[in-house]
């Protein structure tokens, strides 16, 4: 059989050190060893994924508190739910798309229905990586959100990655972190909470971007590009998908009559149909618009390519408010 | 046996070749194109694919019976990657066996290019199954193979695992399914390279003795040493000269294999840096035949 040589003249992390772009900033795995440190309840499972969910210093730091699932990702979400019937808390590790589509029903029956404290954790967010549609979440939000008692979590960036550990341990049932890893230039960047409630970052009178994960830097973005044209908006992160701050979004579709939700995620299910479906049951008749993948499966591609070729950029979302704001022009005119 | 079932056994419009020095030859030849693939981006399985092209080389120049001018016939032999990810030396075998064009692989792992760093059937019908959730490819090869039974035709499936991917469940589903219904037409290889991301198999959950599962399965296993040509071609003529059962090949491989500064080390998406390249094609290039 094959037994593993090391390389000639250097050691096996020297080498894989060597040839990596630099090393990420883990802001929620610290974050999250942190909180371990403090509450002997918490423990992380992985499925396999250590480096990229960031539980690699969780594995060296705590190692009797790291159950490594192996590849198995139902059978984890399985396990998690027993230790938390033990009264553990666990933190269960993978991609985003592994952690809800491949193992849907044992978070259902296991997790949600018992309402245990499990907190699922998922990288890779929507088009954020070359690995593909096999590996590419666009409807994990819908599915998470479909399931009773489930909180859903979308930091807008590194800077809400370690505030999405306290806010899963403040929620006292399950909960599912849709995480996107920070890149070397956000090491040291200053922490921000993560809010259960709207955060409204801009205020502007003449329409309401709703914006979670990723769409947040482009609803800025889109903001300041609608603003040199004389439409000032305001921009709402929206970090808590589920349960969704209905009575913020209400008031400020009434007091603007512009609304435009923006994700990196299909449009159906996720924070655009959240935001549509308190509209209509409230009765605001808003000028609407959702952008998001366009129930479309996509492919593998770097984040900037994907993320224009499938429509979730700041101009995409110029677009919808135009859209949205001839919507509402036409509403006003029918009802003259 | 019908007049088309008696066409199809005769067709082999794509040459099996038999001479294991010559098999050897277009090894080698293989591993110095995955260096090449992966450099420049350090995207992509170096160490996987250094490992497994004694396998993809049998597979597709020996073993495997099909027409790179008509991937779609009915008749072919069908290929499933299950760890779709080891595309470095899937695609170069695919194109050095005519069944993609050599040109298509600079565009390998690039932005709209289909030739995606998991193997996507947005490429064509050789690629049976878009596989990169893993776990899923056994499942398609089983009900491949017994579409094929239920059809008639002599066409046979294989296809290719992972240690790692070994943990998921949906495995050992397929493999009980096939075992009950003494698929013949299936070769399932473990690419057993002890490699996962986690690091060694048995630091993350362990396999062992994998033979004996897959034999209590159902299924005929071979273990052999998964870079030695003559072993390797030899285990898939066994594998379809056998018809009672369906064949497990535990192959064990070893990852990096051929360059010996790269041997042995369990980096699962390592970067490799030109230098280092460079120093792995001049090791490519000296050994082997
Ligand atoms: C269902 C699923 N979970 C996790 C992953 C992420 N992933 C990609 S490759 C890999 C390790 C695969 O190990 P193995 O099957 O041994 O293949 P090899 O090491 O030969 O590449 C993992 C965990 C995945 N692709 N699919």
């Amino acid at each position: 059989m094959s037994s593993a040589s090391s390389a000639a003249d250097q050691t096996v992390s020297d080498f894989i050190a060597r040839g990596a772009t630099g090393p990420l900033p883990r802001h929620y795995g610290d974050a999250l060893v942190a909180a371990a440190r403090k509450d002997p309840r918490i423990v992380a499972l992985c499925a396999d994924l250590p480096g990229p969910t960031e539980t690699d210093l969780f594995q060296a730091e705590l190692p009797d508190r790291y159950f490594e699932a192996g590849i198995a990702e139902a059978n984890m979400i399985g396990m998690a739910a027993g230790f938390a019937r033990m009264g553990q808390i666990p933190f269960v590790h993978s991609f985003c798309v592994f952690v809800t589509r491949r193992a849907y029903d044992q978070v259902a029956n296991q997790v949600a229905y018992p309402k245990l404290p499990v907190k699922i954790v998922g990288f890779l967010p929507g088009l954020t990586t070359m690995l593909g549609v096999s590996h590419q979440a666009i409807d994990d939000v819908a599915l998470m959100r479909a399931l009773p008692n489930m909180t859903v979590i979308e930091p807008s960036g590194p800077e809400q990655l370690a505030g999405a550990v306290t806010a899963a341990l403040e929620t006292p049932g399950p909960v599912y972190l849709r995480m996107l890893r920070g890149d070397a230039a956000s090491a040291g960047i200053a922490p921000k909470p993560l809010l259960r409630t709207g955060e409204v970052l801009r205020r502007g009178p003449h329409g309401t971007i709703f914006a979670s994960g990723l769409s947040v830097a482009a609803a800025l973005e889109a903001a300041e590009t609608l603003a040199k044209d004389g439409s000032d908006v305001s921009v709402v992160n929206i970090a808590t998908v589920k349960p969704l701050d209905t009575a913020l979004v209400v008031e400020l579709a009434k007091s603007t009559g512009i609304v435009v939700a923006a994700e990196n995620h299909s449009i159906i299910g996720g924070l655009g149909s959240a935001v549509a479906e308190t509209l209509m049951e409230a009765g605001v008749p808003a000028g609407f618009a959702r952008v998001g993948i366009q129930d479309t499966f996509a492919e593998g591609g770097t984040t900037p390519y994907l993320q224009a070729k499938y429509g979730l950029g700041a101009k995409d979302i110029v677009a919808a408010y135009g859209r949205a704001a001839a919507q509402r022009h036409a509403i006003e005119k029918g009802r003259a | 046996m019908t007049k088309q079932e008696t066409r199809a056994r005769e067709r082999q419009p794509a040459p099996r070749i038999t001479d294991v020095t010559e098999l050897k030859r277009i090894a080698q030849e293989l591993r110095r194109q995955v260096v090449r693939l992966v450099a420049p981006t350090g995207q992509g399985y170096v160490q996987q694919g250094l490992g497994a092209a004694d396998l993809f080389t049998a597979m597709f120049f020996s073993e495997l019976r099909l027409d790179p001018a008509d991937p779609a016939w009915p008749d072919r032999d069908r290929f499933l990657l299950s760890t779709a990810h080891n595309t470095a030396i899937f695609y170069a075998t695919l194109a050095a066996r005519g069944c993609l064009p050599e040109a298509s692989l600079a565009d390998y792992c690039k932005d709209g290019s289909p030739l995606e760093i998991n193997a996507s059937e947005r490429i064509g019908p050789l690629i049976e199954a878009t596989c990169g959730s893993l776990g899923q490819g056994l499942s398609v090869a089983v009900g491949m193979a017994m579409a094929l039974r239920h059809q008639k035709r002599d066409a046979r499936v294989h296809v290719i695992l992972g240690d790692g991917e070994m943990q998921e469940g949906q495995v050992w589903e397929a493999a009980l399914m096939a075992g009950a219904r003494k698929l013949s037409n299936l070769c399932l290889i473990l690419d057993y390279n002890r490699m996962q991301v986690g690091g060694h198999v048995d630091n993350v959950v362990g396999l062992e003795p994998v033979a004996d599962k897959f034999q209590s399965f159902g299924f005929r296993v071979e273990t052999i040493d998964g870079n030695d040509m003559d072993a390797v071609v030899g285990a898939f003529a066994r594998a379809r000269a056998h018809s009672e059962a369906p064949t497990c090949i535990v192959a064990d491989t070893l990852v990096g294999k051929g360059a010996p500064s790269l041997e042995g080390i369990l980096g699962h998406n390592m970067k490799l840096p030109a230098d280092l390249a460079a120093r792995a094609l001049k090791e490519l290039a000296g050994a082997g035949a």
